[in-house]
């Protein structure tokens, strides 16, 4: 045996100290689907967390051994104290825990680990690893149920959270605090907006970079696993804790995963950072939830969702918020994701989830089927609290633009029935056009606010008129790499102050100009 | 629907009913309602309840070898008096597991001193497990 292992067991037996406190307990009185029925635990509270003895009866070697079907101690939940037993959810493998098995009272309410320690790491719902790169350095528990804070600690979302989506910073932009909800169809790019939100914050400066929390519930362990490459390979990793609940693991953990990602993010928060949590998704979660319910015989209610369903969600995303100076001034942004079916907003938990929050950004799936993307529905999209956090600098060139997509949108519809156009109409249709394909952007390449400013600014001086639409983006592409490498100065006057002076736009019209004559091949449509 | 029967039965006699008088009465409530038939099953559900109010009630004392029960049992004094538990309510069973010590199990508590439980909180410790 290796000495300093030794070294270590002679050392902890030296200092062991028996622990000889007399503890709660209870029995197992019947198990089944993740749910325990305890008889005992009088005195347990709501919440609390159980240990299930799994030692007892076994000799002191077999009890050594790790069991089947995972390792470490195996916790559960108490959910409903009744009035001659207790039921419980188990957090971990249910085949580990048989009739009559005694189960401790711990007088711990649930709560995880967060801190530095656990940036770039994918963690459970209980904040255990689960990357293989062994335990965390330095950690500091986080009740997973808190109170959120109250008005006196909250002040207004006045900084924006930049997402690098050039259609939701210009129309639906987000601020720190804010709680923003992306819902839409399945395969309609939701997930793509949250990761590329978490790549897009590599350009933010490292001071006021927030910290990225992905939350996966009920998701595949593929998905997971390619979300977590592209991130890595993004170099985002580094300001990101991925939390992992995915479709296997146990109803109990897929519900406790959002609650468990906001609590490793108030550690940041109230630690005065800003941070960012996505909950991938919350229709995944309400499902859990359900599942538990009715295994835990609470009445169901509508489409079988317990009475508290509103609640869930409510209380979760409550805890996002903006804090005063006297709280240190951090910042919770949540960005809830919930899929719907065949585009219906109007069923039970969108409904709910759209009342709670800040605003919508609505995926639709006939426009990404166009080929539009992101496919954002700008006309039922909203964002009701970020124009405050919008810089004046974006303010200043997409002020116009929902209005100019209304009227294309309704134009397109017109023209589909209309021979001749008059001259105005056609115009509008054509910039229409021209914008619809200046807001497309491919999946994993979020623009910083700067870029997307000077694209749209130019978009606004019709810039793109003389363009083939199908050339757009190729001129998009060209003329950013033209600013980024002749024109920084301008790029970083946009970034620095967030706002376009006379002087700016006079040097941004003079670089459009000198684009144009160096690239005179891409603006030959009606020659 | 058996299980709500033998707990109402549990509680008529906790209340002070005898025995004869609160099966009388069952009997006469399920036969006003038709449903004699669930007899036999609430007396399986009763014998149930039983048995768990007799291993909820009930305080073991395990040992690893039957010569230590008269220190395990002197050392647990302390213990059983502050949980208003008389030594003659205390069954002794052995555990050749426990290695040494004992282990004292009943009415929801347990304190465990045993050498087995010790040494688990050193591998537990050690392996970070």
């Amino acid at each position: 045996m290796d000495k300093s292992i030794v070294q270590k067991i002679i050392k902890e037996i030296e200092h062991f100290v028996p622990k000889t406190d007399t503890e709660h307990v209870g029995r197992v009185t019947s198990v089944g689907d993740g749910v325990v029925a305890i008889d005992g635990l009088s005195r347990a509270v709501m919440g609390e967390i159980v240990e299930f003895e799994e030692t007892a009866g076994k000799t002191l070697a077999k009890g050594m051994d790790p069991p089947a079907g995972g390792a470490g101690v195996l916790y559960g939940l108490i959910l409903n104290l009744e009035e001659d037993e207790v039921r419980a959810t188990i957090l971990g493998d249910s085949a580990r825990v048989n009739e009559g098995m005694m189960v401790k009272s711990t007088g711990r309410i649930l709560s995880v680990p967060s801190g530095d320690g656990l940036l770039g790491r994918v963690v459970s719902a209980l904040g255990e690893p689960l990357d293989g790169k062994g335990p965390f350095k330095k950690t500091t528990m986080m009740p997973v149920e808190r109170e959120s804070y109250g008005v006196i600690d909250r002040k207004s979302v006045s900084v924006p959270l930049q997402t690098g989506i050039k259609a939701i910073d210009s129309m639906i932009p987000i601020g720190r605090g804010q709680r923003e909800l992306i819902i839409g169809d399945r395969s309609t790019g939701k997930t793509t907006i949250a990761i590329d939100t978490i790549i897009n914050q590599k350009n933010e400066p490292e001071d006021k970079r927030p910290i990225c929390i992905y939350v996966a519930i009920g998701q595949k362990e593929s998905k997971t696993a390619r979300i977590v490459a592209q991130l890595m390979e993004a170099d985002a990793m580094k300001y990101t804790i991925v939390v992992d609940a995915p479709a296997s693991a146990p109803a109990a953990l897929q519900f406790l995963a959002p609650y468990a990602g906001v609590a490793m993010g108030e550690y940041f928060m109230d630690k005065g950072r800003d941070v960012l949590v996505i909950y991938d998704d919350l229709s995944k979660q309400a499902t859990a939830y359900r599942q538990l319910s009715l295994l835990l015989r609470r009445p169901p209610g509508r489409e079988a969702y317990p009475g508290d369903i509103f609640y869930l969600h409510s209380r979760l995303l409550e805890r996002s918020a903006r804090l005063s100076d006297e709280k240190g001034g951090g910042s919770l942004t949540a960005l809830p994701i919930i899929e719907t079916q065949d585009g219906d907003v109007a069923t039970y938990i969108p409904t709910n989830v759209i009342s709670i929050t800040d605003g919508q950004i609505f995926l639709d799936s006939s426009l990404f089927n166009k080929g539009i993307r992101p496919a954002i529905d700008v006309g039922i999209s909203v964002s009701r609290v970020g124009s405050s956090a919008q810089t004046k600098a974006m303010k200043s060139v997409a002020g116009t633009l929902r209005l100019v997509l209304a009227q294309f949108r309704e134009l397109e519809a017109f023209m589909q029935f209309a021979q001749d156009l008059d001259k105005t109409t056609a115009e509008r249709i054509e910039s229409g056009r021209r914008m619809v394909e200046v807001l497309k952007q491919r999946n994993g390449s979020p623009l910083p606010i700067e870029k997307q400013v000077a694209v749209l600014y130019a978009a606004d001086q019709k810039f793109f008129a003389d363009v083939a639409t199908a050339r757009v983006s190729e001129v998009e592409k060209s003329l950013i790499e033209f600013l980024d490498g002749q024109h920084s100065k301008e790029l970083a006057e946009i970034k620095n102050t967030g706002v376009i002076s006379d002087k700016l736009k006079t040097a941004l019209n003079r670089a459009l100009a000198e684009f144009r004559l160096a690239h005179r091949e891409l603006f030959a449509i009606n020659k | 629907m058996d299980k709500a029967y033998a707990a109402a039965l549990w509680k008529i006699v906790e209340g002070g009913a005898t025995p004869k008088s609160a099966v009388k009465t069952l009997r006469e409530a399920l036969a006003a309602r038709g449903r004699t038939g669930l007899l036999p099953r609430i007396s399986k559900a009763f014998a149930r309840l039983a048995s768990r109010a007799e291993v909820k009630s009930a305080v073991v004392l395990k040992i690893a070898r039957e010569k230590d029960e008269k220190t395990s049992l002197k050392e647990a004094r302390t213990l059983l008096a502050n949980e208003s538990i008389r030594p003659s309510e205390v069954k002794t069973s052995i555990d050749e597991n426990l290695i040494g010590g004992w282990r004292l199990e009943g009415r929801e508590l347990l304190h465990d001193v045993s050498y087995k439980k010790q040494l688990l909180d050193i591998y537990e410790n050690v392996s970070g497990r």
